[in-house]
């Protein structure tokens, strides 16, 4: 099995996280130049206090030999069939194995967020909000690049990365995707509504294969033509 | 001061985010009276409510609303208005419960069962409650039976759908489906990165709305 001495749950250091305020400000639709002084040192400012409160933790099991069913667009994982649809099973479909995972920042931020939203401070509860959300992008970046500088010492290449409710793939199959991890993974739990609670945290899937390929995301594949997320990008 | 000069104080506070005297934004404010404090002596001056929320708050941001939709102000500002629009609330909420001072109307609001992001529903429920509405927010991750309480207990209210998701999409869906059989007559308008004029139809809701300020023009021609 691929990765097998690493272990399957470990915390990172969140001084490894990292995100800017550009990102903050682009979440916010603006720009650098768009920002004052204020806002800008309100950023920093609340930047530095998310890492603090910040807990991160990523859970991983890696899965040989997936079924991958382009007709029906379907994943075998273990015995579990998910309906990964026709952009997630196409881009999976080279996989050796698939490495499923769910990666957390834990609750603090999240609810210090909700806080400020209570106390009628709404700027600093999006702002902390949004480094939240950057904050556990930013450790599934720092997972991904790892799991890939592991492999490429084994010519393995990893694939994009692709969560329940993105791509066409149904949220509702994140039920699916826990019960193949992990029990307790990093704490984790998933309402009926299949959300993840803490809520700043990510699942997904990365395939693995000798002859798989990492692309650049494209907005064309998607099929919500009118999508104002959309990018013109090709 | 006169009527006239502090309803303006007050709108300029609000259009530019100057909450109350302690607030350090903006900069070039600091030190000065907010949105607050003007509000207060308005009262005690004699102005009356009902000016004081369509002459200053509902017009101050209803340039904010604009000055948005044109790209002119962000998020963060629309956020400050807000929030010095809610200081000057404080202080006429005692004449909406007494009655003096009456609302458009009520708008329910939440982000549809399965998704979890709120920033844009709170961001629409912000602008609409300074448009003179009385904002019932459900939150996120909100399913059919929740939002058909919310219409029974508040009868006339108009209902509006946020999603991000792709995914949630069909969600959306199945809650307008929902709503239309269990309450027919009550006006649904739709909002979200994802969703369209076109989907609108498909689905049959009543609205489209692209951005907060969009929201408050259907709202109100929806009461006209």
């Amino acid at each position: 099995m691929l990765l097998a001495d690493l272990p399957r749950k470990f915390s990172s250091d969140v001084g490894l996280l990292n995100i800017s305020s550009e990102n903050i400000l682009k979440g916010m639709g603006m720009t650098k130049p768009d920002a004052d002084e204020y806002l800008r040192a309100l950023i920093e400012q609340s930047i530095e206090g998310c890492k603090l409160l910040a807990r991160p933790c990523i859970g991983f099991t890696i899965v040989d030999n997936p079924e991958i069913d382009l007709t029906n667009r379907q994943l075998g994982l273990n015995d579990e069939v998910f309906n990964t649809g026709k952009i997630v099973t196409s881009f999976l479909k080279k996989s050796e194995s698939i490495v499923v995972f769910a990666c957390t920042i834990g609750h603090d931020v999240e609810l210090l967020a909700k806080q400020q939203m209570r106390n009628n401070e709404s700027l600093e509860g999006l702002i902390t909000d949004l480094i939240g959300s950057e904050l556990v992008e930013s450790l599934v970046d720092y997972f991904h690049d790892y799991i890939e500088s592991e492999l490429i010492k084994s010519q393995i290449k990893v694939s994009n990365r692709f969560s329940p409710g993105y791509c066409g793939w149904p949220v509702s199959e994140q039920h699916k995707l826990f019960s193949v991890l992990a029990k307790n993974n990093c704490g984790i739990n998933v309402t009926s509504s299949a959300l993840m609670l803490p809520v700043k945290s990510v699942s997904g899937l990365i395939g693995l294969g000798k002859n798989i390929r990492k692309l650049d995301y494209k907005c064309q594949l998607c099929t919500s033509i009118k999508c104002t997320l959309r990018t013109n990008s090709k | 001061m006169n009527q006239e000069e502090i309803i303006n104080k007050i709108a300029t506070c609000v259009e530019f985010g100057k909450v109350n005297k302690a607030a350090p934004y903006p900069p070039a404010m600091k030190g000065e009276d907010g949105a607050d404090e003007y509000t207060k002596h308005a009262l005690e001056m004699g102005v009356k409510p009902i000016d004081i929320l369509n002459d200053a708050l509902i017009s101050a941001m209803d340039r904010v609303g604009e000055k948005f939709s044109q790209k002119k102000i962000f998020v963060p500002q629309m956020l400050i208005s807000a929030k010095a629009m809610g200081a000057a609330m404080e202080h006429l909420k005692p004449f909406f419960s007494s009655g003096e001072v009456k609302r458009k109307g009520k708008f329910i609001i939440g982000t549809v069962a399965g998704d979890l992001h709120d920033i844009g529903k709170n961001l629409v429920a912000m602008i609409v409650e300074g448009a003179g509405w009385e904002v019932i927010d459900l939150g996120v991750d909100v399913k059919s039976a929740k939002f058909i309480q919310a219409i029974n207990d508040n009868p006339g209210a108009i209902v509006g759908l946020s999603a991000l998701l792709t995914t949630t999409m069909e969600s959306m869906k199945n809650i307008v489906a929902d709503i239309k059989r269990d309450c027919p007559g009550v006006k649904l308008v739709i909002g979200g990165a994802p969703v369209s004029e076109d989907f609108k139809n498909e689905i049959g809701a009543d609205a489209y709305s692209p951005d907060p300020q969009k929201a408050v023009v259907l709202l109100n021609s929806m009461v006209a």
